[in-house]
């Protein structure tokens, strides 16, 4: 069972990386560089976007870039 | 005799190869003088008589008996192993309190990350301290401290280290052999396509590679992989999520990632580009940089070290300049340095 889950959380890996890194390191480098986000979004809400597609994107296509 | 096939696993290597054979000379398990250590057996067909191989050989071991390590000289490794981690794990509280700026410690963590392979590799070969010896503990302990700041788990290091010494530059067991490139930009480039997601290289490759030796130590260092590989991902986020991104990115994630494409290129491309030779004259190269034997770790002698495993990094050099003129005897290209 353990294995099981594992497996399944190093198979969304670079989702999860999207999220639990991209996304607050996005956030807290826009308030840093006083950069505000598009449509009104906190920088939170865009790092989530942002971390998560691109996330999403590394996990289907197989590269970050 | 012939090298161990690719599903032989450790233990299977040290019942095929008698104790002063291959497996044994790669692991460190041999106890004798270099006289009983050497790497491969010797290749006929060099175009020199069997007496003159033999003449040579004995004159070779001669030279190498005098640098091989000694575990009383080798515990610089383990202070500067365990220093460098105390620092970097101290990295963490002393940025988040800003009692000192993020920058330094960025780049000594760059630092360490790339250096620890060094400390790790001598480890791996059992030069910190051999098994059944008292030093044996701080050997264990180098490797495994050494190369957690590159989410590389010492089980996986050493044993995908010694089946790239088995296969020097087979392009199916060598598990490095992914970071072949056509040049030095090229091999670059490489050391990060092989950490993509998808890709098949790097970490990705060695745990294909494990899952196809499949033994209960392959295991072992596929679940140590996974366990680090989670521990690291959740720690980062953890700091990430709390506030103090910039610190887990350039504490440990670009150090990280500037560590793996630097060893890759200096410790597995450059010393063994372009990884056409097979045998144990021919399988790496001996060559000259501008970046000089620091930054490239020594890896301008590396045809020392896949000779004898057993001679640490620092004694290559002038151990490569004493078996020069045998070198040049066997067919090595020593026009470089």
């Amino acid at each position: 069972m353990g294995a099981v889950v594992i497996k399944k959380l190093l198979i969304w890996m670079p989702f999860l990386f999207g999220i639990g890194f991209i996304a607050p390191l996005t956030a807290q480098l826009m308030t840093a560089w006083d950069v505000q986000p598009p449509l009104g979004l906190s920088p939170i809400a865009f790092g989530l976007i942002f971390g998560g597609l691109w996330g999403l994107y590394a996990n289907i296509g197989g590269r970050w870039l | 005799m012939d090298r161990p096939v690719d599903g032989l696993a450790q233990g299977d290597a040290r019942e095929t190869f008698a104790a002063v054979g291959e497996a044994a000379l790669i692991e460190g398990r041999s106890e004798g003088g270099a006289a009983e250590r050497t790497a491969f057996p010797l290749p006929k067909g060099d175009g020199l008589d069997k007496h003159t191989r033999v003449q040579l050989l004995k004159e070779e071991r001669a030279i190498a008996a005098k640098y091989m390590s000694d575990p009383r000289k080798m515990r610089i490794y383990t202070v500067v192993t365990l220093t460098c981690f105390a620092m970097w794990l101290a990295f963490f509280p002393l940025t988040m309190l800003d009692v000192v700026p993020l920058w330094p410690c960025f780049v000594l963590s760059c630092i360490f990350a790339a250096g620890g392979y060094i400390t790790s590799h001598e480890a791996m070969h059992d030069n910190i301290g051999r098994r059944g010896t008292k030093y044996r503990f701080w050997n264990e302990l180098v490797g495994e401290v050494s190369t957690i700041i590159l989410i590389f788990p010492f089980s996986m290091a050493r044993m995908m280290h010694l089946h790239h010494h088995y296969h020097c530059n087979h392009p199916e067991n060598d598990p490095d052999y992914t970071d072949s490139a056509s040049g030095p930009l090229a091999a670059w480039v490489k050391t990060w396509l092989n950490r993509q997601p998808g890709a098949d290289g790097s970490i990705h490759h060695y745990k294909r590679v494990l899952q196809r030796i499949g033994t209960p130590a392959a295991a072992k260092a596929l679940r140590d992989t996974a366990y680090l590989q989670l521990f690291a991902m959740f720690f980062m986020f953890a700091m990430c999520w709390t506030g103090y991104a910039f610190e887990a990115a350039l504490l440990w994630w670009l150090p990280r990632h500037i560590g793996l494409s630097y060893i890759r290129y200096w410790l597995s491309w450059a010393p063994h580009h372009p990884r056409e030779g097979r045998d144990r004259y021919s399988n790496t190269r001996v060559f000259r940089t501008v970046f000089g034997h620091w930054l490239s770790m020594g890896m301008q002698y590396h045809v020392v070290h896949h000779l004898y495993p057993g001679i640490p990094n620092h004694a290559t050099k002038p151990a490569y300049y004493e078996l020069k003129p045998i070198l040049q005897k066997r067919g090595v290209d020593c026009s470089a340095l």
